[in-house]
């Protein structure tokens, strides 16, 4: 009985502890910059160096410049584990606080989206999230830049086809994805392409339990015998698909990945054997440029890196990456400084600067960036920027870049991006739409 | 002291059979109630009600469900997720088929098709038990999920294969959408939650009850007094299918905003299963000690380090939580393996004879 009631009193003064302190009021000389990060669960292969890429830079600025406009930033990442139920708990105890949310799942990205018109929060979802998500007019606080899943769709036939369409009439295209939103996002374009085109094409799923067993899927690739496949795979389904093809002896040069698709790490363990291995990319390790001299001088020298092993670990195609979604974020928060004259900008603010995106070849250039990332802008009725990307190539031991910037068919995916932000915002009426934005 | 019993006479047999024998139950209950009702919406904020207030009482519900299969009638059960995502997917069916329908009917017609379904699947309790009835169970599971995931008719041929929730007016109030306030969604879980509670807590007590607790003590034994094990067996199924249907499409409806298939796979079940083990099998307030627990505790250990100044990373943080919980989850079962609600029957106990244990 003593031990209960000693153990009673405890738990009460712990809980009157917790309560009576009551978090310092919050400091305007800083902007609060969570990240939902994902270094735990299946996916944190993959979560870790985008996440140590994100961190690094805005560590950097606040080590080199003090922050941005004489800001400091504060980063904060709070863990997912990729669960769209962790997601949403880490969206609701950041958004007091917050300028932006980074979802980094497109489940939790479509949990978020509907929120953030009340909530008055931008989401950054750089090159993931909910491709109709590029029409600013009907989605006015989400934005994928560079280029979206549609984009990425459009660029690996145009690809594939060396340039000109037609030649692709009779081929045989088979698309590899995880059956979760994330894989589907890209078959109404490619549907659309095929009948368009007269190729044909063949979706196979992976459902989430046979990420790592795809042997069904690739025995089905083998008997269709498909000119090419296209992969659209995340966390361990990238490195169980390349696997596969490596064992049924696939071609690897017919064998094109999305952009998550192309993490070093998963090419690592097969080595020479995924050479030709190919992923389109809107970001490129540039190892010796200006931006990344900065990170290694402040941050990794000076031991603040999460980086387990940075001569290698920074080179890799995902840690850069994360490099240019912290950029593109900072860049945003920069213009909504210079616009408003605020130093600590509140998040409405950061929805405009993001919306006036301009990152042109000067302004990568200052930053130390060129060929990070292609050019691109962004505007009120344009929340993607539509870059275009490069087609990245594994040779037996990094990815290189093999193709010239390819640029996607906006004419066949306007029209889709319209009709389904439509259908969205209907669905979800009443849905506020941006009438002033005339474009 | 505060457990004294001591003159508390029972004059009829409608008394001694009350809900709350001892009066300090039912002031404690009062207690709890108007905590639910009056404190917690007044005082919450946006991230206690989305983190810790609605999903506690949603997960307590599905708890229920189970318990009710698995606690009160014996029959173990590894298909809790799919049956909670039959009744919301119903819910959105029923809503996109018919837009004017009021939101509470659909929730609570929805019940019927997990019911039907769960009574479905509950047919090989008749002929086989124990470890192999959650095999066939686990069928369900995974039969569903594919379901979800394959008939796009359920979803409505959306690109993504999600369902996601409209706005939806009850009465003149949104409750569900994007634009719902989450007081207002609360207080719907709430009556909702209190409404399943009552009729379940009754229902147990009652002569079906009875006829569980038989089946699942020693189902030949129940059979030789005259029970009809298939009926009591089905209906067990049906009424927890039941339960658990309302608890999924409160679950998407007035709390997530949006569902996958995979979110009703078999991590979900489980987290069910442990919800009704550790809170105990076989009692209705079980249930919610155990969604306190496993629901409620991670979320309240996260925020301990932002509230104590403390930096630790987001990471290690996660892992800690792990180790925390499940070191809680082991010192609660070894303590006392029959659950939260036993422990809690114990403390009580001690405190009506304080201070003189025999």
């Amino acid at each position: 009985m003593i031990k209960l009631t000693r153990m009673a009193a405890m738990a009460t003064v712990l809980a009157v502890g917790t309560a009576m302190y009551s978090p310092a009021a919050f400091a305007q000389d800083s902007i609060y910059v969570p990240n939902l990060s994902y270094r735990t669960g299946p996916f944190a292969a993959t979560g870790i160096p985008l996440m140590n890429g994100q961190r690094d830079y805005v560590m950097m600025l606040n080590a080199r410049d003090g922050g941005v406009g004489g800001v400091k930033l504060d980063y904060d990442e709070c863990e997912t584990g990729y669960s769209t139920e962790k997601g949403v708990e880490c969206y609701e105890k950041t958004k007091d606080k917050a300028v932006v949310t980074q979802p980094w799942s497109t489940g939790i990205t479509l949990q978020v989206l509907p929120k953030t018109n009340v909530d008055k929060i931008p989401i950054l979802a750089p090159g993931y999230g909910f491709s109709p998500m590029a029409d600013g007019k009907i989605f006015q606080w989400a934005f994928n830049p560079p280029a979206g899943y549609w984009d990425a769709a459009s660029m690996i036939l145009e690809y594939l086809s060396g340039g000109d369409m037609a030649s692709l009439k009779g081929k045989k295209i088979a698309f590899l994805h995880l059956d979760h939103p994330y894989g589907k996002e890209p078959i109404p374009l490619f549907e659309a392409m095929a009948k368009k085109y007269g190729f044909t094409f063949l979706p196979i799923p992976v459902g989430l339990k046979e990420m790592q067993n795809q042997s069904a899927q690739w025995l089905q690739i083998r008997r269709e015998r498909p000119d090419n496949v296209i992969m659209w795979g995340w966390g361990a389904m990238n490195a169980g698909a390349i696997t596969e093809a490596v064992k049924t002896k696939y071609p690897m040069d017919k064998f094109i990945g999305i952009w998550w698709s192309g993490s070093d790490d998963d090419m690592l363990t097969v080595g020479e054997a995924g050479k030709g291995y190919k992923s389109i990319s809107w970001s490129q390790p540039q190892p010796d440029s200006q931006a990344m001299a900065d990170i290694k001088k402040y941050v990794i020298d000076a031991g603040n890196s999460l980086v387990e092993n940075p001569d290698v670990d920074t080179k890799k195609v995902f840690y850069q990456r994360g490099i240019v979604i912290s950029m593109i974020l900072v860049e945003g928060i920069k213009a909504a400084q210079e616009h408003f004259g605020v130093k600590a900008v509140n998040a409405e603010q950061v929805r405009w600067g993001l919306e006036n995106l301009d990152m042109n070849a000067e302004t990568l250039a200052a930053l130390g960036a060129t060929g990070m990332v292609p050019p691109f802008k962004t505007s009120c009725g344009n929340h993607t920027g539509h870059s275009g990307a490069w087609m990245l190539e594994w040779d037996g031991a990094k990815f290189v870049p093999v193709s010239d910037l390819l640029q996607a068919d906006q004419s066949a995916i306007e029209p889709l991006i319209e009709q389904k932000a439509k259908e969205y915002a209907e669905a979800n009426a009443p849905w506020p739409v941006n009438n002033d934005c005339k474009e | 002291m505060l457990y004294r019993t001591a003159g508390q006479f029972k004059t009829s047999y409608k008394a001694d059979h009350a809900l709350f024998p001892v009066r300090q139950d039912a002031v404690l209950l009062w207690i709890i109630v108007f905590l639910a009702v009056v404190v917690f919406p007044l005082t919450a904020s946006e991230f206690t009600f989305q983190a810790l207030l609605i999903p506690v009482l949603i997960y307590s519900l599905a708890a229920l469900g189970l318990n009710i299969l698995t606690g009160y009638a014996g029959q173990l059960s590894l298909g809790t997720a799919a049956f909670m995502g039959v009744g919301a997917y119903a819910t959105y069916k029923l809503i996109t088929i018919f837009p004017e329908m009021n939101l509470l009917a659909a929730i609570l017609l929805s019940g019927f098709f997990s019911a039907a379904v769960g009574a479905a699947f509950g047919l090989p309790s008749l002929r086989i038990k124990g470890f192999y009835l959650a095999i066939a169970t686990l069928a369900a599971q995974f039969f569903l999920v594919w379901l979800f995931e394959k008939w796009a008719w359920l979803y409505n041929y959306n690109a993504s294969g999600a369902i996601q929730v409209p706005n939806i007016d009850f009465f003149g109030i949104r409750v569900a959408g994007p634009t719902a306030k989450s007081i207002v969604q609360y207080y719907f879980v709430l009556g909702v939650v209190a409404l399943m509670t009552a009729l379940s807590i009754n229902l147990t007590r009652g002569r079906i009850g009875r006829i569980w607790k038989a089946v699942r003590d020693m189902d030949i034994a129940a059979e030789l007094v005259g029970i009809n094990l298939m009926k009591a067996k089905l209906l067990a199924f049906a009424v927890s299918s039941y339960i658990c249907g309302v608890a999924g499409a409160l679950f998407v409806f007035l709390w997530r905003g949006a569902a996958e298939p995979n979110l009703f796979d078999i991590p979900l079940s489980f987290r069910i299963l442990f919800i009704a083990i550790i809170g105990g099998l076989g009692s209705v307030m079980g249930n919610f000690l155990g969604a306190l627990l496993i629901v409620a505790l991670p979320v309240v250990i996260n925020t301990i380090p932002d509230a104590l100044g403390l930096d630790i990373g987001a990471a290690p943080l996660e892992h800690i939580n792990t180790m925390i919980v499940g070191g809680l989850i082991i010192f609660f079962l070894i303590v006392e393996p029959l659950g939260l609600a036993r422990l809690w029957q114990i403390i009580r106990e001690k405190f009506i004879i304080w201070p003189f244990p025999h």
